[in-house]
C-alpha cells in the first residue's frame, strides 16, 4: 500500500504552497473586544427548560432556550431539588431551592430567589425556614397569585404546609399547616389549594395580610387508590387539568371561591384502557386559545406512570376526541418525558426526552423542526409564560 | 440490622409529624392491613396480563441490577453500585430516619414482603446504578406511597446521595 516517494513529494510540495498562499494572502483577524451578551427581546417562542441536573443534584439549573434560532440564550442556576416558576408577566423566573454551607453537606439554607428574565440576574431573595419541599420540580412547587402580590412556597418536613410571602417586601408572612395535604395551586389573588390523599383539594383563603382567612375541603374527585391523577397540573383558562394514571382528564375549575370539578373525560378507548397510559414528569400541555391537549402517551401496566410517551397524542378540548396522534421513534425521537406548547398562533409544541434531548414540533402538524441534542442532564420541566 | 419494631417505630414518628391523630390511626392501619390486603389490592393487574408490547423484565437476584426483585419501586441510585448494599448505606453517609413502605414480591420463593425504602444522605448524588421502578408508587400528595420526595429531607444532611430496600416482613397472603 501507500504512494511512491516521487509522488509523496509532489504532493507535499503543492500543499505548502497552497498553505503559504493563502496564509500571505489573507487579512489579519481584527482584534476582539470581550463582551457580554445581552438576551434578545422576549419571544412566546422562548423556554424555561429545568435540568434536575439528577447526577450531581446540588447543581441543577435551568437553561433558557430559543424556539425559533435553536440558540441557548443562557443559565440559571437553581441549586437542589427545586421549585422553578414564573411570575404572571413572564418577567421574572422565581425559583426555590437549597444550599449547603460546604457544597453538598454542611448546614442547609432554603431560599426564594428571583431573577430578571431580560438579564438572567438574580436580583434578590428570601431566606425560608428550612422546610421547602425537596421533590420533583411541578408547577405547585412555590406559585404566584394572580396579581403578584403573594408567593406561596411548598413546604414538607414530612409535616404539609406552605409559606406565604410578600415578593415585594422581601419576608416570610407566615405559614399555613395544610393537614397533611400538598402543594400550592394558587386561584386569584388570595386561594391556595392543596391535593388531599384523600382525593380532596383544601382551598385556603388568606386575608388581605396574607393570612389564613377560612379554609374548606372539597369532594372527593378522584380514587386516589383505583386511579390516581398525577400532581402536576396542566394549565387551562381557568384552571388546571390534572391526568389520571389510567388516562381520564379531570378539568377543575379554580376560577371561583372553591374549586369546581368537570366530569372527566378519557384519553383512552375502552378497549385500550390499561395499556395505553400517560406518563412521564409533565403530562400535558393544553394550547388555550385552540383549546388542544398534547399527551405523551405510552403502553404499559401498572407502574410505568413515569414512563415517557413514545406517542405525542393530540385532544380537542371541546370535543374530548383524539385529532392526531404522533408516533416518535420514527421521526427518531426518544421517549418524552415533558411537554410544553406555546400560546402563539403559529404554536411549537416542546417535548423532553429521556435522552435528554429536547424536540421541537410545529404544534399544529406534528412535523418535526429541531432535536436539540443534550439540554442537560435530566430535564423534566418546561415553563413558558 | 435494624430490628422490625425499631423501623415501625420510626415510620410511625413520621406518620405522627405529618398527620392528625385520626389520620395517623388511618394511616397505622393502612400500613399493618396492609400486609394482608396489598397484594389483593386493585393494582391493575389485569392490564399489566393483556400487556402484549412490553413483556416485564425479568426479576434478578443482583443487588446491583434495577430487576433485583427488592427495587420494585426504587426510584434513585442503588446504594449497592456506591460502596453499601441492597440495605446498608455506603461508608460516610446517613440513612434517613423516615422513609416509605411498600411491598415486593420475590420470584425466588413466591412470597411478598413488606419493605422499607430509606434513602443515604449526606453526600451528592452517587450517579451509579440509577433505578425507576414505581410498583404501587403514589403520587406526593400520598407521601407514605412516594419515591419523589427526598427522604433525606429530615436529615441534618439533607442532601440526596442513593437508596436501599430493607425487607421488614412477609406479607402474608
Amino acid at each position: 500500500m501507500g504512494i511512491s516517494m516521487k509522488k509523496f513529494i509532489i504532493r507535499a510540495a503543492l500543499l505548502s504552497v497552497a498553505t503559504c498562499t493563502r496564509l500571505f494572502a489573507a487579512a489579519p483577524l481584527p482584534a476582539e473586544h470581550l463582551t457580554v451578551t445581552t438576551m434578545p427581546p422576549d419571544s412566546p417562542h422562548r423556554i424555561y427548560v429545568l435540568d434536575e441536573a439528577f447526577y450531581n443534584e446540588i447543581d441543577a439549573r435551568v437553561n433558557v432556550f430559543d424556539g425559533d434560532t435553536y440558540r441557548r440564550l443562557g443559565q440559571i442556576d437553581v441549586g437542589f431539588t427545586p421549585g422553578v416558576n414564573l411570575s404572571p408577566d413572564g418577567k421574572t423566573t422565581v425559583v426555590g431551592t437549597t444550599y449547603f454551607s460546604r457544597g453538598s453537606r454542611g448546614t442547609r439554607t432554603d431560599i426564594v430567589e428571583f431573577t430578571d428574565n431580560s438579564t438572567l440576574k438574580t436580583t434578590h431573595e428570601i431566606v425560608l425556614p428550612p422546610k421547602r419541599a425537596m421533590t420533583l420540580p411541578t408547577y405547585f412547587n412555590l406559585a404566584y397569585s394572580a396579581d403578584s402580590h403573594f408567593l406561596y412556597v411548598s413546604y414538607i418536613t414530612p409535616a404539609a404546609s406552605f409559606g406565604v410571602l410578600d415578593p415585594a417586601k422581601n419576608t416570610v408572612i407566615d405559614e399555613i399547616d395544610t393537614a397533611g395535604c400538598v402543594l400550592v395551586i394558587p386561584s386569584g389573588p388570595n386561594r391556595v389549594s392543596s391535593i388531599c390523599e384523600s382525593g380532596k383539594l383544601l382551598t385556603v383563603t388568606l386575608d388581605a395580610q396574607g393570612h389564613e382567612a377560612s379554609r374548606a375541603f372539597s369532594d372527593t374527585f378522584f380514587d386516589p387508590d383505583r386511579d390516581p391523577i398525577f400532581a402536576q397540573g396542566v394549565p387551562m383558562t381557568d384552571g388546571y387539568a390534572f391526568l389520571s394514571f389510567l388516562g381520564d382528564v379531570h378539568e377543575v375549575d379554580f376560577s371561583g371561591a372553591q374549586p369546581v370539578f368537570h366530569k372527566p373525560w378519557p384519553l383512552v378507548g375502552t378497549a385500550d384502557k390499561g395499556r395505553w397510559r400517560p406518563g412521564g414528569y409533565q403530562v400535558g400541555a393544553i394550547h388555550r386559545h385552540l383549546n388542544k391537549l398534547y399527551v405523551p402517551m405510552h403502553q404499559g401496566g401498572e407502574g410505568s406512570h413515569k414512563d415517557g410517551g413514545t406517542e405525542i397524542w393530540v385532544f380537542d378540548m371541546s370535543t374530548h376526541q383524539r385529532v392526531a396522534r404522533w408516533p416518535l421513534a420514527q421521526q427518531k425521537v426518544a421517549t418524552v418525558l415533558a411537554v410544553q406548547v406555546s400560546q402563539d398562533d403559529k404554536p411549537l409544541l416542546f417535548a423532553a426526552t429521556d435522552h435528554s434531548d429536547l424536540a421541537v414540533f410545529d404544534a399544529l402538524t406534528g412535523q418535526l423542526r429541531h432535536v436539540e441534542k443534550q439540554l442537560g442532564q435530566t430535564p423534566w420541566l418546561i415553563l413558558n409564560p | 440490622m435494624r430490628s422490625i419494631d425499631q423501623l415501625f417505630e420510626k415510620s410511625s414518628r413520621a406518620l405522627a409529624q405529618r398527620t392528625s391523630r385520626r389520620s395517623l390511626l388511618a394511616a397505622l392501619g393502612q400500613v399493618l392491613t396492609g400486609a394482608a390486603l396489598i397484594p389483593l389490592l386493585p393494582v391493575d393487574r389485569s392490564a399489566r396480563a393483556a400487556e402484549p408490547a412490553k413483556p416485564a423484565k425479568p426479576a434478578t437476584d443482583d443487588p446491583k441490577s434495577c430487576d433485583y426483585w427488592k427495587y420494585c419501586a426504587v426510584d434513585g441510585f442503588l446504594c449497592s453500585c456506591c460502596g453499601g448494599s441492597s440495605n446498608s448505606c455506603p461508608p460516610g453517609t446517613a440513612p434517613s430516619p423516615i422513609t416509605w413502605i411498600g411491598t415486593c414480591h420475590n420470584p425466588s420463593d413466591d412470597r411478598d414482603y413488606i419493605v422499607s425504602y430509606n434513602d443515604c444522605c449526606g453526600k451528592v448524588s452517587c450517579g451509579n446504578c440509577e433505578c425507576n421502578r414505581n410498583e404501587r408508587e403514589k403520587p406526593m400528595y400520598r407521601p407514605s406511597r412516594n419515591n419523589d420526595l427526598n427522604w433525606c429531607m429530615a436529615n441534618a444532611d439533607s442532601n440526596y446521595h442513593c437508596s436501599v430496600s430493607v425487607i421488614l416482613g412477609v406479607a402474608e397472603k
